[in-house]
């Protein structure tokens, strides 16, 4: 069995480095009563996996990560036993409990929803956006596994909603076509032709798609 | 924008954040509603430094256990938060609620290494805290403790008081006396009077200090309720006293990243030079039960899967053996590691752990200090050249191939051979490997030879030594590391000199080295055990400027009668038994560890002492 837990990352945490935290989920996992299956070999592991990694800064309302067990539990009980084991600015916020052959989390995610809250600055971005959204190719220095390259960025971006804190938006998020909200961000600056205001990142959820292509919700699927 | 927006906005511009952050698995929240005592430990290094301390959080845990008390965490922001942090206006604050430590009622500093003084100042600095005590109209009290507090003298004129020897009963008490007199509604001072009263508790401005003509001691003179002496604070029952069972779990890595299980404080052996030897003493151990039961609360509370058996002397607990094989059986499931002391390899515990969980094969650690037997017996370092080839030998027999030697340079009576023994021992371990055959041994041997430069240190046989002079030390170093160069397979290491010498100047520093101290800090000194911080230039200026001249303290061999700045501190020995001590060094002559029968190294003076 599996627990696919999702929990928040809050403001207070948020430069926490993705290997930290993955070394602390391990550590708590020990501080629960759980029995959690461990990989074989020399220096067994809890086979625990993330859907994701959040950028260092950034805050979350849609972590998942996924655990596989020993013994079979109910979702109460890992609820609760995870609980226990987290600092109040990690909270976990739901469980789902799968069986071993569901799924990777991160093989399935497809894109995600970000809250971009902008310190100033919002009005000059608000007008980028309407000039990035009416063309169909936007270049930009995007950074991969094999160095930086120009990629257009514009199909990769789902939708971009204006709030008058920022922008809701909703961007690809798939190992070969990833578009991080700060590039956008910058983008839009550029276009501006201002300097980018600080930003706050807040990532509300993580999604995938049915087999119709519907997007949902990574956890639901 | 509120202090806490601020620190926010400051973190996104310095390096390693987490440091500033707080929130950590563990870290304690009170309600301030309950709250009438607030405490601020400050440690004066960065966070994964002091997170790696065993003292704070035996010091956190025990005052967050009383009602109404609450401590909070503080360390050294690091030179960019600093800078950051005072062009921004935002005080020095704690890790857990993010209040300037200035609005805390008691601040307390460990001392855990003379070089981390200026740190001190800098974090009252930014505190807004007045530096000076006799200047402190408002604020927290600044108490400090810890190993260094056993000569206080160079920090006299910063502090409000110090607590020496055993923390755990002695802070709680500095609390309950906080509260008696802010319910009295007494002035300032009387807090400091009534602190007097406790044993193990010294305030500076109750004494006053006269020098004489050579610029030695002529008397310390104590004021009205002050001790004469100050005994030490003596914690007797381990088993008894407060001790962690939660830890604080960092986010990074910090130094030690695991649960820390102090076996026993106090060390027998009585190395001459050993610091820690002589004012931890009497030896008390906890009971087996008291580990065990708090190993099964800590790897409960904190995840860690690895615990560390602590103490100045691991090989020495009486029950090692025992206890090391219980806990290797009640944590191989649950994948906890035990790492036991490298000290000592015991030839049946290496079995045992071998079949049970995978020893990490880390380098054997051993100190013989010293390069020849002679010398050896001058600091009374109770190790033959026999016992360490014979550690030496079952190490690579056991699949070990990587040594560390830890020895001194300048130890007193040192001479240019004894220094070269030093390379012979390197030798002889290389020659050790070699003899045990190729398809048994590890492949890849490694020796480290470290050097450090001998620090003389108060309450100590060595209390009277000079530093060797640096010259001859450099000529030392020199000298070995040619030796050892054509040696494959070791390494050199050694210490830079001058820190030693600043080190050695602090060490048994009088009340006036405190305003060379305040002044290499005005001059930009800070993170002076951090070498890429550490200057010498300015710190020959601060001494020339308040016209000190260092040498005094550093290379300057005491008369037998001298007056010591710390005469009137007794932290737990006689100055008689030093003395003994001293004149045996001086013939190289052995002292035996005192588990064999009593020294009368003077410990028993304290009630319920070594019964």
């Amino acid at each position: 069995m599996r627990v696919l837990y999702r929990f928040a990352k809050k403001e207070r945490l948020r430069f926490v480095s993705h290997l930290d935290l993955q070394r602390f989920m391990q550590r708590a996992l020990n501080r629960t009563g759980l029995k959690i299956a461990y990989s074989n070999g020399f220096n067994p592991h809890p086979i625990l996996s993330f859907a994701s990694a959040l950028a260092i800064g950034w805050t979350s309302e849609y972590e998942l990560f996924d655990v596989k067990l020993a013994e079979p539990i109910d979702r109460d009980t890992a609820l609760a036993e995870m609980r226990q084991a987290l600092p109040p600015d990690l909270p976990i916020l739901d469980a789902r409990l799968v069986d071993d052959r569901h799924p990777a989390l991160m093989g399935r995610l497809v894109m995600a929803d970000y809250d971009l809250g902008l310190a100033d600055g919002v009005k000059a971005l608000h007008e980028a956006a309407d000039a990035y959204w009416a063309q169909e190719t936007v270049l930009a220095m995007r950074k991969t596994k094999s160095g930086e390259k120009q990629t257009n960025i514009r199909p990769m971006s789902i939708f971009l909603e204006k709030k008058p804190s920022g922008f809701y938006a909703r961007l690809m998020l798939t190992e070969q076509e990833t578009l991080k909200p700060d590039l956008l961000l910058r983008t839009l600056a550029e276009i501006a032709g201002i300097e980018l205001p600080p930003v706050r990142i807040h990532r509300l959820l993580l999604l995938g798609q049915d087999a119709r292509g519907t997007a949902k919700p990574l956890l639901d699927l | 924008m509120g202090l806490s927006e601020k620190i926010d906005a400051l973190l996104s511009q310095v390096e390693k954040p987490v440091r500033y952050m707080g929130g950590e698995y563990g870290s304690v929240m009170k309600d301030l509603r309950g709250v009438d005592v607030r405490y601020a430990f400050l440690f004066p290094d960065v966070y994964e430094v002091g997170m790696s301390h065993l003292g704070m959080k035996i010091l956190y845990h025990a005052i967050n256990r009383m009602d109404g008390a609450w401590c909070e965490r503080v360390f050294s922001p690091w030179v960019d938060m600093d800078a950051k942090m005072r062009e921004a206006g935002v005080p020095l604050f704690s890790l857990e609620s993010r209040t300037p430590v200035r609005e805390f009622d008691l601040l307390g500093i460990t001392l855990q290494y003379e070089m981390s003084y200026t740190n001190i100042l800098s974090a009252l600095d930014l505190a807004g805290i007045e530096l000076l005590a006799r200047n402190r109209k408002s604020g927290p009290f600044v108490i400090c403790g810890g190993p260094c507090a056993c000569n206080p003298e160079p920090l006299a004129p910063f502090v409000d008081a110090f607590a020496m020897g055993d923390g755990e009963e002695l802070t709680l008490k500095t609390i309950e006396v906080y509260r008696q007199w802010r319910d009295a509604g007494l002035p300032r001072g009387a807090y400091l009077e009534m602190l007097a009263q406790l044993d193990g508790m010294y305030v500076p401005s109750l004494y006053e200090v006269s020098y004489q003509g050579d610029g030695t001691i002529e008397k310390i003179q104590p004021r009205s309720v002050a001790k004469m002496p100050v005994m030490k604070a003596l914690v007797n029952d381990l088993s008894a006293a407060e001790y962690p069972d939660a830890l604080v779990v960092p986010y990074g890595e910090v130094v030690h990243n695991r649960i820390m299980l102090e076996i026993f404080r106090g060390c027998t052996r009585g190395c001459r030079f050993c610091q820690a030897g002589m004012i931890y003493r009497p030896v008390r151990e906890r009971s087996m039960g008291r580990l065990l039961e708090l190993a099964e609360k800590l790897v409960r509370a904190t995840g860690y899967d690895e615990i560390s058996l602590m103490s100045l002397s691991s090989g020495d607990y009486s029950c090692l053996p025992d206890l090391a094989r219980e806990m290797v059986k009640r944590y191989q499931e649950k994948r906890v590691k035990i790492s036991l002391p490298s000290l000592r390899i015991d030839s049946y515990l290496t079995d045992t752990l071998k079949e049970t969980q995978k020893v990490r094969k880390t380098a054997l650690t051993l100190a013989p200090e010293a390069g020849s037997q002679r010398l050896r017996d001058v600091i009374n370092k109770g190790v033959t050249e026999e016992d360490l080839m014979r550690s030496v030998k079952e190490a690579f027999e056991n699949g070990w191939s990587a040594v560390k030697l830890y020895f001194m340079i300048g130890l007193p009576t040192e001479t240019d051979e004894d220094v070269m023994g030093i390379a012979d021992l390197a030798q002889k371990v290389r020659q050790c490997y070699f003899a045990v055959p190729k398809g048994q041994r590890a492949p890849g041997l490694r020796i480290t030879v470290s050097a450090s430069v001998f620090v003389p240190k108060p309450h100590t046989p060595f209390e009277w030594a000079a530093q060797l002079d640096a010259a001859t030390i450099r000529h030392r170093q020199q000298m070995l590391r040619q030796a050892l160069a054509g040696m494959k397979g070791v390494d050199f290491k050694y210490h830079e000199m001058d820190v030693s010498f600043v080190e050695a100047v602090f060490a048994r520093g009088d009340r006036r080295t405190g305003e060379a101290l305040l002044r290499a800090w005005e001059l930009g000194c800070r993170f002076d055990g951090w070498s890429e911080y550490f200057r010498m230039d300015l710190w020959m200026r601060a001494f020339q400027e308040v016209g000190l001249d260092p040498a005094f303290y550093a290379n300057r061999e005491r008369a037998e009668t001298e007056i010591f700045p710390w005469e009137h501190i007794d932290a737990g020995v006689t100055k008689e038994f030093l003395l003994r001590e001293w004149h045996k060094a001086l013939r190289a002559e052995t002292t035996q560890d005192c588990r064999k029968g009593c020294v009368n190294c003077g410990i028993r003076r304290y009630k319920g002492a070594c019964v």
